[in-house]
């Protein structure tokens, strides 16, 4: 598989997208919603293409296309190159960061990240009581439900303790977040950096449970390529959950759930089996129109809500809109990114809920939510 | 009439193809060729005279009302040759002055044939075929008659012969042909045309059906039709209008017929009967004695001749509006007589007969009613894009001399 | 054409507010062109586009789309839609400036009619979103192109667009109730209503195929069929081309339709080797749910290549070291190139291997589908007749592994360009009795340039379609396209005059407007009379469809 990474596959991969007709662009999702043929991923690639070849100079206009993608990987559906625009534009970035000609949204991303992180730590340590800095199994939810979801989390962690594998103490290493978002930013060395660090923490661990899909796809594939090798066993919460799914009492009626497939569960590490079984011990699940590996993205990824923050949110709503349309109804997902991003702009109507919060309502779990959230970066 | 255009048009056509027509300004010229028909519109256009066309169906009396404007009438009664017949594509190119059923009497000895279009339409010439948009030419089989046209020869006001260059379809910018479809000669004289021909089918089947309703019966054969069922013919036809046409159907008050032909290949003329009876079987029919179809279809083809006079208003309605338009009418004008076909992409056509002496306002009343449950009028043009066809006129006539009592009201 | 770009930004503005228009290089770079291979010769040599429109604009009403048209009016500045920009004839090519439209932002499916079956849709949607929506709902609107992938309603109204499927469910022209288009004076009109039976031209089929020189096209009434209960698909092998097209003459004119008749010629057979691309559905689906990983220490993201040497002189041993280098990377674009440059003893030899020594003969695969009653019996009528013609049965596995298959060809495109040689397709069509000779006609033509093989479909009861693929080289850009210009010159020629017709689907845009003039003869004035009726001023999309453009030449 390496092979998708060397520079003469990268300019093979980049020639391949500058003479196709096209073939995925009704697949992205950033110009699906936005309508800007720039951004299709042939246009993008295309881009990026002429950048490295010297057509163009490399400044902040020139490069600003190589911005409006979130990684979420259903190009590559319709792609039959083998092609990962994904991949190779964050790579773009990260030429356009060392030529200078970085994101202005993102000057000095590094250290608002840095910043950032040890914040949200910081709140959680004060929020909630369990944590372990070693054992057999630790919880790392991911920085926006450390940020915007602490229900989750505490939802998460009460359907643990329901489910008999309690309790599953939060990580406590003074990090929030696996460090995808460095790595969306262009900034490879701080992302080695930062990845180095949270291996230290998580190898103190025999498993641990992770919910953010991007903490989960870094750490599994992308630390590695890094040198940062992490032993443990790495799950999604999903995985998770669903090993341990007939444990759950059925509710006496099951309300319909639509499932939010989080692209990178779904295409980046193919899990979509599992977070289904842990939902359906416990709900009637309904699919979206584009589910699974067409599953469509909320928008929260590649740092577009920092970088393109309107259309982010449009890609969000746009997702919900099967939802309303259908009458309204309440929709789960397995990110933390993905609830943050989709209740933010869930239309009137629509319910959006993290995949534990779902099951621990669904079977009356109680759970206390911490007392305030996090202050705003 | 000027002498000198007289004059003129009888150098093109010869003495004995021009004639006056009493009670108006106007002659009668009979080109016996397009290159003649070209002669006399650059000679009649340029005298500032108008130009009629006329066809099969030319009934001098009925142009008195064109004003007083000279014009010319241009008959095609002898541009009548079959340029060509192309048995391997199944085309025939024509002159635009052939009848339709001149046509079927030459392409039959062959096994050949226009097609199922109804064949009270066929009387016309082709140029009136093409060139006419009149309700009823159209086939649930075929499509609609201009479907047919591949190609058209046509000469503008200026006198230029255009020729669209047939083939099956294509992507050159708009159909250009079909402007002159309909246009009335308003575009252009249409003196041939390339028709789609077929080879007769290898097998026609006629069934009757009773349904228990009209709705029953409709519901019937769109059900038939969604099953992609493509038939002949289908007529439906209410209780009052069954016992006058086809008594020895028996149906009581409230009843309706269906009749129907389907042809084809063997086996899809008989999986289409099928579709048909299971669809009348679905909706509470029954079987009743196919004879009756038989002389549903004998009448069709001109083999015997119809009881009644011929309906007097048509309205064109959508499946979604075909009910409803259907009861709205029956509602306006009790006693109508109502039958239902033409079954075709656009929906179907609702036929109204009124009772003796109560025509005008009974018409009138239902016309309304029909139009309000969102049915279309048959006749009745709208008005919308009239600028735009005025536009259209104004570039490829400047002078106006194009049949210009057509289509728009000259007011 | 001197028009301040500020005054074009602040009128488009005052219509859809600042997000929704652009000026930015980035956008006029990619606006400027669509998928006409001869544009991307020059990207490919590295060249900018030879026009930029001034600005792009996206409108998400017709009554925008009106306004902007007003606007360009008084500006007096051209418009151009842009739909998918999947086009391959250069159609939005904005050869003289102005303001790019792009409708994607109109792409709702608004509403679906089950008894008249007939959907009212936004011009922006991209067709497979359209295709998919419908499906949900059980119906499909049976148009189905190579490029569904990347187009757009409005597109294929506007270039009377054919799917594979369109021997059942006829081009998009014949499935249109109604279209709403706005006039190059910005004049919003609608075509809807049963216009068959009442007298005047046909509007809607007059608008179809304008390729937006008449005006833009917003949202369309389109006629839809119940999903397809029944699918049937076939292989069958014959001798030769004539017998191909012999049978499948017999089959249409019975009355049959089938939705799909593919005849491929024999290099076309040999080429395509049907039933040699078993791709591994499980592994397909793999790739789909799984991102590739790094190796370790490889890096945690792609290396982006470094730009391409300059051709460098390095005195004599150096181009030597040079060329032995190229040679080794580029071993298969040099042997490609070595093929292409003997088009004609490609042709012959490989013609000759696959019509003698291999005996394979030509494929034909054959597809119905539709309700399930009619389809089987449509089916077994339709594969008798075929085997009466002299057709061979090669059984269900062909005709699945083309439908499995049906829009692979697109991503073979980009490997030949890599590789510094060019591919296009031209399709024809023309009554049965012309079409051996367009063929033969067609086919030689081009193989004095080019690699051309070919395949037939699009049949009718009358006649049928033609597609080429032709693929060639030249050293560089200038050769490329003087080469690319004369397959076409030749390739056009021949089809006029053998009685064809220059273009059965893909629409004429620039690279076909100099043979309009040989296609419609004198019937261009009805052309210009509708061009100048519907678009007095010359806005829309000027120097398209063999339209002079007289006004913006200057």
């Amino acid at each position: 598989m390496s092979d998708r990474f060397s520079s003469a596959d990268v300019a093979r991969q980049l020639d391949d997208c500058t003479f196709c007709p096209k073939m995925c662009r009704h697949a992205c999702p950033v110009s699906t919603t936005t309508g800007r043929e720039t951004l299709i991923p042939q246009a993008k690639m295309d881009r990026l293409n002429r950048l490295r070849r010297g057509l163009e100079p490399w400044r902040a206009e020139t490069a600003d296309p190589l911005w409006a993608c979130t990684g979420c990987r259903h190009c590559t559906v319709y792609c039959e190159h083998d092609n990962q625009p994904g991949l190779v534009l964050l790579a773009g970035r990260a030429a356009a960061q060392r030529a200078g000609a970085g994101h202005p949204a993102l000057a000095g991303y590094g250290e608002r990240f840095r910043a950032r992180d040890v914040r949200l730590a910081a709140a959680a340590k004060e929020n909630f009581e369990d944590f372990a800095e070693s054992g057999t199994v630790g919880f790392w939810p991911g920085c926006d439900s450390l940020d915007k979801g602490g229900q989750d989390v505490a939802a998460a962690q009460a359907v643990f303790a329901r489910l008999g594998v309690g309790p599953v103490p939060l990580v406590d290493a003074g990090l929030a977040c696996a460090g995808y978002p460095l790595l969306a930013a262009g900034l490879t060395d701080e992302f080695r950096w930062h990845a180095s660090k949270v291996a230290t923490a998580l190898r103190r661990f025999q498993t641990i449970v992770i919910g953010c899909s991007a903490c989960h796809y870094a750490i599994n594939a992308l630390y590695q390529g890094e040198g940062v090798a992490v032993a443990t066993e790495v799950v999604s919460i999903a995985e998770f959950l669903a090993r341990h799914a007939d444990r759950l009492p059925a509710p006496e009626r099951k309300r319909p759930v639509y499932y939010h497939d989080p692209c990178y569960l779904a295409r980046s590490s193919g899990v979509t089996a599992e977070p289904r079984r842990a939902l359906a011990a416990v709900a009637e699940v309904r699919e979206f129109a584009w589910h699974a590996s067409d599953a469509e993205c909320c928008g929260g990824g590649g740092l577009l809500p920092k970088t393109m923050p309107a259309t982010a949110d449009a890609m969000a709503r746009r997702r919900l809109a099967e939802v309303a349309s259908a009458g309204g109804g309440v929709v789960a997902t397995a990110c933390g990114t993905c609830t943050l991003m989709l209740r933010r702009n869930a239309p009137e109507g629509v319910e959006v809920t993290d995949l534990a919060t779902a099951i621990a309502r669904a079977t009356d779990t109680a759970f206390a939510p911490p007392a305030a959230p996090a202050d705003e970066p | 009439m000027t002498a000198a255009l007289t004059a003129a048009l009888e150098t093109i056509v010869g003495r004995d193809h021009v004639s006056p027509v009493s009670g108006q300004p106007a002659v009668l010229v009979t080109p016996a060729s397009p290159a003649e028909v070209a002669d006399v519109i650059r000679t009649t256009a340029d005298a500032g005279a108008a130009i009629v066309p006329v066809g099969a169906g030319y009934r001098a009396a009925r142009l008195r009302g064109l004003g007083e404007r000279r014009r010319v009438h241009v008959s095609t009664e002898r541009l009548t040759q079959v340029i060509h017949l192309d048995e391997t594509s199944l085309l025939c190119h024509v002159q635009a002055g052939l009848t339709g059923l001149a046509l079927e009497k030459l392409l039959a000895p062959r096994g050949l044939s226009l097609g199922d279009y109804p064949p009270g339409i066929l009387g016309s010439s082709v140029g009136g075929l093409v060139g006419v948009r009149t309700p009823g030419k159209s086939s649930a089989r075929h499509g609609f008659f201009e479907d047919a046209v591949a190609g058209v020869s046509a000469v503008l006001a200026d006198g230029r012969t255009i020729h669209t260059r047939v083939a099956p379809r294509r992507s050159t910018g708009p159909d250009l042909g079909r402007a002159l479809c309909g246009s009335e000669g308003t575009l252009g004289f249409i003196t041939a045309a390339v028709l789609r021909i077929h080879r007769r089918p290898e097998a026609r089947l006629l069934a009757a059906y009773i349904l228990p309703s009209i709705d029953a019966a409709i519901a019937a054969a769109f059900l038939a039709l969604s099953e992609e069922c493509a038939p002949a013919g289908l007529r439906i036809v209410d209780a009052a209008e069954a016992a006058r046409h086809f008594p020895a159907a028996g149906l009581v008050p409230g009843e309706a017929l269906l009749v129907a032909a389907t042809a084809g290949p063997t086996d899809l003329a008989a999986c289409d009967r099928d579709l048909i009876a299971s669809a009348a079987l679905a909706e509470g029919g029954r079987d009743a004695d196919p004879a009756i179809a038989e002389l549903w279809w004998r009448r069709r083809t001109g083999g015997e001749p119809s009881p009644e006079p011929g309906p007097q208003l048509q309205i064109s309605a959508a499946p979604s509006a075909l009910r409803p338009a259907y009861h709205a009418i029956r509602a306006a004008v009790p006693g109508v007589h109502l039958h239902v076909s033409r079954f075709d992409r656009d929906g179907a056509v609702i036929f109204a007969t009124f009772p003796d002496g109560e025509v005008g306002s009974a018409s009138a009343a239902a016309a309304t009613a029909a139009t309000a449950a969102g049915g279309w009028l048959l006749g009745v043009r709208p008005t919308a894009l009239d600028p735009y066809l005025v536009a259209l006129r104004a570039q490829l006539d400047p002078r106006g001399v194009m049949n210009p009592g057509a289509l728009i009201d000259a007011s | 054409m001197a028009v301040d770009p500020d005054r074009v930004r602040r009128e488009l503005e005052a219509i859809v507010g600042p997000r929704r228009v652009s000026l930015r290089a980035v956008d006029l770079d990619t606006y400027a062109r669509d998928m006409w291979p001869r544009l991307l010769l020059a990207r490919r040599a590295g060249a900018p586009p030879a026009a930029l429109p001034t600005a792009v604009v996206w409108p998400e009403t017709t009554r925008e789309v009106a306004a902007i048209v007003r606007a360009a009016r008084g500006l007096g500045v051209p418009i151009v839609p842009y739909g998918g920009g999947s086009g391959v004839c250069g159609g939005v090519v904005p050869r003289f400036g102005g303001i790019t439209v792009d409708t994607k932002r109109m792409a709702a499916l608004r509403g679906i009619n089950a008894d008249d079956k007939v959907c009212d849709v936004e011009a922006g949607l991209s067709g497979e979103r359209f295709e998919r929506e419908l499906a949900r709902r059980g119906y499909t609107f049976g148009n189905f192109p190579s490029s569904i992938y990347c187009s757009t309603v409005g597109g294929w109204l506007a270039t009377r667009a054919a799917g594979q499927l369109s021997t059942k469910y006829g081009k998009v022209e014949d499935r249109v109730a109604g279209l709403t288009f706005v006039t190059g004076t910005g004049e919003v009109i609608d075509t809807d209503g049963p216009r068959r039976a009442f007298g005047g031209p046909d509007w809607t089929q007059l608008v179809l195929g304008s390729e937006g020189t008449l005006g833009i096209i917003t949202s369309a009434r389109l006629r839809l069929n119940p999903a397809p209960q029944l699918a049937v698909y076939r292989g069958f092998e014959v001798d030769n081309v004539a017998v191909g097209i012999e049978a499948i003459r017999r089959v249409l004119q019975r009355g049959l339709r089938p939705a799909v008749v593919r005849l491929y010629d024999e290099l076309d057979t040999f080429v395509n080797g049907f039933g040699h691309h078993v791709d591994d559905p499980a592994a397909r689906a793999y790739r789909h749910s799984h991102a590739p990983a790094p190796l370790p220490g490889e890096g945690a993201l792609p290396v982006v290549p470094p730009p391409p040497p300059p051709p460098a002189d390095d005195g004599p041993v150096g181009r030597l070291l040079a060329l032995a280098r190229r040679a080794r990377s580029h071993a298969r674009a040099d042997a490609m190139a070595a093929l292409l440059d003997r088009p004609g003893l490609v042709n012959r030899v490989v013609g000759a291997v696959a019509e003698k020594i291999a005996r394979k003969g030509c494929k034909l695969i054959i597809g119905l589908e539709g309700a399930r009653l009619r389809t089987e019996v449509e089916a077994a009528l339709t594969f008798a007749e075929l085997e009466r013609a002299g057709a061979r049965d090669l059984g269900e596995e062909p005709g699945r592994a083309w439908l499995a298959r049906r829009y692979a060809v697109s991503y073979k495109m980009s490997g030949v360009y890599r590789d510094g040689a060019f591919v296009d397709t031209l399709e024809v069509a023309s009554s049965w009795a012309q079409l051996a000779d367009l063929y033969y006609s067609v086919r030689a033509a081009i193989g004095r340039h080019a690699v051309v093989m070919a395949h037939f479909s699009h049949a009718y009861p009358e006649g049928c379609s033609i597609y080429f693929t032709f693929a060639a080289h030249a050293d560089d850009r200038a050769g490329s396209e003087a080469r690319y210009d004369a397959i076409w010159r030749d390739g056009m020629e021949a089809a006029t005059r053998v009685g064809g017709t220059i273009s059965h689907h893909h629409g004429v845009g620039m690279l076909r407007a100099p043979y309009m003039a040989g296609e419609h003869r004198e019937a261009m004035a009805i052309l210009t009379a509708l061009k100048l009726s519907l678009d007095p001023d010359d806005l829309m999309n000027p120097g398209k469809l063999g339209l002079a453009g007289a006004r913006w030449r200057s």
